[in-house]
């Protein structure tokens, strides 16, 4: 306990240190701005690019508030993600191959300490990012398009949230895995993309598939919660804690590549 | 849209825009050794919106 407290406040250094703290939450939350504002002035962008023919009338349905919001974590599902994964993938691998490493793994290092002290940072860091984001959205959204219970956008916050963590997971379990930091974003990069995949052609039925959190918080968004939405987020949660065990166990393995 | 929507929609942008803005200008006094030259850096990061200052603290910084 007390040396994963002290590896926490060292990967929080190292965050404020290298600007993560700052530029990820502007990133999501300029994610979270632009959808709603070109939405909003997606006829005025058309007519001013100018390719269109004399009196084309465009008859757009001005989607709902909640569609806003829907759309908005689509953006945090594809760039976002991607934003967090090139951000953190770095967190173990790129240590070992600045030397960081040689000054930590020389002492008696606990590493699941190790471990989850870099997932703690990386989730609180990625969490807050993606609520402000979330929050700057449903701002924009209720200027432009109209009102949603804040109730019902905070349940959308608190489901997409169990997702980030287990996206956070992997990310670092990559990173934890493969010799370099390019390696942990592509190993990262395509398990997301396999994982979500195997669940669109063959998960019709897999109604507990963590893959399907964001579409629940959808769901729930737009009606009434779906109800293996618990199951779900109970199975990311599990599959969370064995990530955690595989990291820490791979970080171990691994100390050997360091290099001097 | 009304004048005050306009308003209340463009100032939290001009906000954030101004934050990173410093925060970037600053590190780039500070910063010893940029990735590319310190003048290129300072035009990117005033003159692009928004942008700039992520692709700097992004790839502008040699964090490793």
């Amino acid at each position: 306990m007390k040396q994963f407290l002290l590896l926490l406040k060292k990967e929080q250094l190292e965050n404020i240190r290298n600007y993560k703290i700052y530029w990820i939450p502007a990133i999501f939350i300029l994610l979270g701005i632009v959808e709603p504002t070109t939405n909003y002035f997606l006829p005025q962008i058309l007519e001013s690019s100018g390719s269109l023919p004399e009196g084309a009338v465009f008859e757009m349905p001005t989607p709902t508030p909640e569609q806003m919001l829907a759309a908005i974590m689509e953006q945090f599902q594809t760039i976002g993600i991607a934003v967090l994964i090139l951000a953190y993938m770095g967190t173990i691998a790129g240590e070992r191959k600045s030397g960081t490493a040689t000054l930590l793994y020389v002492r008696p290092l606990s590493f699941k300490a190790y471990f989850l002290s870099k997932w703690t940072t990386a989730s609180v860091i990625s969490l807050v990012s993606v609520w402000l984001g979330f929050l700057a959205g449903y701002y924009y959204t209720f200027l432009f398009f109209g009102e949603v219970a804040l109730i019902k956008v905070l349940q959308l916050i608190g489901i997409y949230s169990v997702w980030v963590l287990f996206i956070m997971a992997l990310v670092l379990v990559a990173s934890a895995i493969a010799p370099n930091s390019g390696f942990a974003a592509a190993i990262a990069f395509g398990t997301y993309l396999i994982i979500q995949l195997i669940d669109g052609l063959f998960g019709l039925n897999w109604t507990l598939s963590p893959v399907k959190i964001p579409q629940y918080g959808v769901e729930w968004l737009t009606g009434s919660p779906n109800s293996s939405v618990w199951g779900a987020i109970g199975i990311a949660i599990l599959l969370t804690l064995l990530l955690f065990a595989l990291g820490s166990w791979t970080a171990k393995r691994n100390k050997a590549k360091t290099k001097v | 849209m009304d004048q005050t929507t306009m308003i209340m929609a463009l100032v939290p942008i001009f906000l954030i825009q101004l934050a990173l803005m410093i925060f970037a200008l600053v590190d780039l006094v500070k910063n010893p050794n940029p990735n590319g030259p310190k003048w290129m850096w300072g035009i990117i990061i005033v003159v692009i919106n928004l942008i700039g200052p992520i692709l700097y603290f992004v790839i502008g910084r040699k964090n490793y």
